[in-house]
């Protein structure tokens, strides 16, 4: 010190300060070693995570083929207009909703129902605004980029179904996942993320794994605003396996065109190979646009459309086919008659049975619809005589009738490879006991009414369709099936390769075929009185058709009791049928809702679909058309 | 008498004192580069170094006590200063701070910076008298009326953090003007007892709101502050600087600062750049340096001839050390983010020339050491 200098101990003071500088600065180093040395790692992660980002890149969808390789569905390049979530957090995204909503035609609830959405999902990365945007919407994106620069157009691809419906129930339809699918097992255990597009129904929903492929992305370096710097990283897509159906787009068109010139235009039609289960046409109406899941259910049109289909009295969401119930009447008749022979309750040589115009139970008269005398089974068949299955069905007893549904599987899932199939119900004293608990007694009347295909005994068509045509070939009952084959992707020797991929019943414990044992003679009987329906005589004489035996049995499942069948509550309409008769290719069963006696819809349709085959496989087959399905790389 | 006196000066001016400033100005000047590596940043840097630079000679050799002298006339001229740039059309309203004066050709300059020189002047000058007892009530209330007119202009500006660097210039004037001790002891505890508990109370009566309390929240607690928010700058400083590691990230071009992650990098936040260039390594040596300046700061101020210049040295260290405490604490997230740049290494003319400014008055007075 130069100076002197009385105050209290500068020169400490002084030294104070040289350590007060010291000491903050070393506060300063400690905190530097715990950021940078000890979490210095765990910095670096949070660093680069938040400037790499995964872009997806939706693996293209495998197309679906018929059987014969016609395009059923496939996708097409749309351009969507996107929100980046990550550019829009600082800011309250709500404010977008007006001039989106205003300058791309959006409805704003729906805009505002999606923002809500997507604040519940933490890894969303990007909002969808607008599916198949036009080229005035781009412009107008192009035009607003200083205002939203968030907005981006992406090319992504959009399922196509065919026009009109066609084969809607079977095909199903994709849509974006759900919040709550999302938590499903199904979902969850393989990663799937918001904003996928999933099979929702139908195949697209069984073949979902096949169909979808596997996402790529595009692994890139954005910055603050999330605008890309530089791509690290590209993977890309797995598309997904090409699926062929059993499907015959010509039969399908047959029966859908049947259904559409029915009196009430509600039913429906199913076709299947007796011989395997390949389902060749499975048509219900009245029927839906499939479009409208995956290209327009996120407008106001669509939703309008949507809540139409749910609130229509006719169910056209429903596949009448595996999820409508019907009492079968008399199609009943012909596991009754098989179970009848089998069971010993009458023999080939002795089967005859009083028709009596009825029959008389206590105090009730059930009557028949003529009077048939005493019919052997071939002729209780063909004419179709219900006082001969009145006393067929006492001789079984309901035991008997119970064992016949055990056989035939009625009382199952048929395990075709659609969502949502229901179980018949079949008659049985326990299911009496639940319908009407104050007279629970199971009782002579009541097994009349199972023997003929009333009041306990309703079935859904698929079920009655592999019964009949289980009979047809001898006892041999297939799981019916939409699925020939899902095709193999890539090479063997590739990394990618997904091999090819046949039919195989989703429940691997049920014999496929389940065999029924018909002794020959047996069969040949019953198959004789089938034969005489369409070809002897019988109640569809009319459908006769030279060359091509049918075999079936029409039905009329009654809506409401005698007298008051008329309007909206006439009876059900059924026809279930196999051709030819002794060496069956094809089985066809439809069902008229409401439209009266069997032989006089639903006979007639079936009869312009076995047209159809014919044509098809008698004169010269023709030769497959080869159509190229549109797919977006 | 000219060659005399340049003889001499060579021989006694500071010359590490000059070269620590103008080696961490320059470094300061690559870290701008790779902070903003698409601007022009650190080229005006390195022009404003070498203004500076002349600067500072032209203050060191000339006699501190002259320009001590005219202390209160200088004074009079920064407040001046700080009223002009409060008036709309020649103060320049940025991020709803009117705090730079427009020069033409120029550029800007920001008088809350060099204000603190005459403050500094003023303190030493009026506290620079051969002193016998403790600090007098009267001299307290002067060393207040002498910082908080120019802080208070400040304030209106408003500039919060500038403001506050000028309070460690009185402190030190204070704590070496023979307050007792057992006061600063006191005020000290008070400070550090103080701070919790005024945030208790401030929570509690709702005193404490909005986005002062956020800012504190997030000093608190960084991993679960609203990181995208009021957290921001705060969490995205400590990251850049955590990924720094030992020796600095690899990765320069896709960087925290040039991806936009860091907001100011160039200026407020560019410690957090150096952190990621160079590493825990890179970020000591940083520091070190300044160590090594501020105690040859203080060396200096010990051997000075008189108090007036030991005074003006130790303010001057006061300020640089307080104001590097801030900045680099609020980088690692210490400290909840204020505007106020790193002396010698954050972009900017006005703060780089009146630290070299400031840095000459020191030299200055090591360099009369032995004149009479």
């Amino acid at each position: 010190m130069k100076f002197v200098d009385d105050s209290q101990n500068l020169r400490g003071r002084l030294h104070l300060i040289q350590a007060l500088v010291l000491v903050l600065l070393g506060v300063l180093s400690v905190r530097l070693y715990l950021l940078q040395i000890v979490n210095g790692s765990r910095y670096a992660e949070i660093a680069e995570n938040q400037r790499i980002r995964l872009l997806p890149i939706p693996a293209p969808r495998g197309v679906i083929f018929d059987r014969n390789g016609k395009l059923l569905v496939d996708s097409r390049p749309i351009y969507s207009i996107i929100l980046s979530r990550e550019d829009t957090k600082g800011i309250d995204r709500y404010t977008l909703i007006k001039p989106l909503a205003e300058g791309l035609g959006l409805d704003p609830e729906i805009l505002r129902e999606r923002f809500d959405q997507v604040k519940l999902q933490p890894a969303f990365e990007s909002i969808l605004i607008k599916e198949g945007a036009s080229q005035a919407d781009i412009a107008w994106v192009d035009a607003h980029q200083l205002e939203v620069p968030a907005l981006r157009v992406e090319q992504t691809p959009q399922r196509r179904y065919p026009p009109n419906g066609l084969l809607a129930h079977a095909l199903g339809y994709v849509q974006e996942i759900s919040p709550e699918q999302l938590e499903e097992p199904r979902y969850k255990e393989k990663h799937y993320k918001p904003g996928d597009i999933i099979g929702q129904n139908g195949i697209e929903y069984v073949y979902d794994e096949y169909l979808r492929g596997r996402d790529g992305y595009r692994k890139v370096i954005v910055d603050s605003r999330g605008h890309i710097q530089k791509e690290i990283e590209v993977v890309p897509p797995q598309p997904g396996q090409d699926l062929v159906t059993t499907i015959d787009l010509d039969l399908q068109q047959a029966a859908e065109e049947q259904l559409q010139k029915s009196p009430t235009k509600r039913g429906v039609i199913v076709s299947m190979d007796p011989n395997n289960g390949e389902i060749l046409a499975l048509a219900s109406y009245p029927t839906f646009d499939p479009n409208l899941f995956s290209q327009r259910i996120a407008t106001k049109a669509g939703r309008a459309e949507y809540a139409a289909l749910l609130n229509d009295p006719h169910k056209p969401l429903l596949n009448r086919a595996i999820q409508g119930a019907y009492p079968p009447g008399s199609t009943w008749k012909i596991p009754m008659a098989v179970a009848g022979l089998q069971q010993g309750a009458i023999t080939i040589d002795r089967s005859n049975l009083v028709c009596g115009g009825g029959i008389q139970i206590g105090n009730k008269f059930t009557r028949c619809m003529g009077n048939h005398g005493s019919p052997d089974i071939r002729t209780a068949i063909t004419r179709s005589c219900d006082g001969y299955f009145y006393r067929l069905g006492l001789k079984m007893t309901i035991s008997g009738i119970m064992t016949m549904v055990d056989e035939f599987d009625i009382n199952k899932r048929t395990g075709i490879d659609l969502p949502h199939e229901i179980i018949s119900t079949t008659p049985s004293p326990d299911l009496k006991a639940r319908m009407n608990p104050r007279d629970s007694e199971w009782r002579d009347i009541d097994t009349v009414y199972a023997s003929f295909g009333q009041v306990y005994d309703i079935v859904t068509p698929i079920s009655m369709l592999r019964t009949v045509a289980g009979v047809g070939v001898g006892g041999k009952l297939y799981v019916p099936h939409l699925l020939k084959e899902v095709r193999q992707v890539g090479q063997q020797s590739e990394p990618d390769y997904r091999p090819a991929h046949a039919f195989q019943s989703l429940d691997p414990q049920r014999p496929n075929p389940k065999i029924v044992s018909i002794p020959e003679d047996q069969h040949k009987v019953v198959v004789d009185g089938m034969w005489g329906v369409v070809n002897n005589g019988g109640t569809a004489g009319a459908i006769k058709m030279a060359g091509f035996d049918i075999a079936g049995k029409t039905g009329t499942a009654q809506v409401v009791g005698l007298g008051k069948d008329t309007g909206a509550n006439r009876d059900h309409s059924w026809f279930v049928s196999y051709a030819p008769a002794y060496k069956p290719e094809i089985s066809i069963i439809c069902l008229i809702e409401n439209s009266g006696f069997g032989s006089q819809h639903a006979a007639p349709a079936v009869r312009a679909i076995y047209d159809v085959y014919y044509a098809k496989t008698r004169p010269q087959p023709e030769a497959p058309k080869n159509n190229i399905a549109l797919r977006i790389r | 008498m000219v060659a005399i006196i340049q003889k001499r000066k060579m021989r006694d001016f500071d010359w590490l004192v000059a070269a620590m400033a103008i080696g961490i100005v320059s470094f300061g000047a690559w870290e701008i580069h790779n902070a903003q590596p698409t601007e022009t940043f650190w080229q005006k840097q390195l022009i404003g170094l070498g203004i500076a630079f002349v600067a500072m000679l032209a203050i060191a050799f000339t006699d501190y006590r002259r320009l001590v002298e005219i202390a209160p006339i200088l004074y009079a001229l920064g407040l001046v200063l700080l009223v002009v740039v409060l008036v709309p059309g020649i103060g320049m309203k940025i991020n709803g701070q009117r705090c730079w004066i427009k020069l033409p050709g120029a550029g800007q300059f920001q008088p809350s910076e060099f204000v603190k020189i005459p403050v500094v002047l003023m303190l030493a000058k009026y506290f620079g008298k051969h002193r016998s007892g403790l600090l007098t009530w009267k001299e307290f209330f002067t060393g207040c009326a002498i910082l908080g007119l120019p802080m208070a202009l400040i304030l209106l500006e408003p500039d919060l953090g500038q403001a506050i660097t000028y309070l460690p210039l009185l402190a030190v004037v204070f704590f070496l003007s023979s307050v007792r001790m057992w006061i600063v002891a006191a005020a000290l505890v008070g400070c550090f007892a103080g701070a919790p508990l005024a945030y208790t109370v401030g929570v509690k009566t709702g005193l404490l709101h909005g986005y002062k309390l956020e800012r504190i929240n997030v000093i608190l607690d960084p991993e679960n502050a609203d990181k995208r928010g009021f957290g921001y700058h705060t969490w995205q400083s400590m990251v850049t600087v955590g990924e720094g590691g030992l020796t600095g990230s690899r990765d320069s071009e896709y960087s925290q600062s040039s991806l936009k992650f860091l907001p100011e990098p160039h200026t407020d936040f560019i410690f957090a750049v150096t952190a990621e260039t160079t590493g825990f390594v890179g970020c000591l040596l940083l520091l070190a340096s300044y160590a090594v300046l501020l105690t040859r700061l203080i060396t200096d101020a010990r051997r000075s001839r008189d108090r007036t210049g030991m005074l003006v040295i130790m303010a001057i260290v006061g300020g640089l050390i307080f104001q590097i405490f801030l900045n680099v604490g609020m980088a690692v997230g210490l400290l909840p983010v204020i505007g106020i740049p790193l002396p010698l290494m954050s972009a900017g003319l006005s703060s780089v020339l009146a630290t070299f400014i400031a840095i000459g008055f020191a030299i200055s007075v090591q360099l009369r050491r032995f004149v009479n």
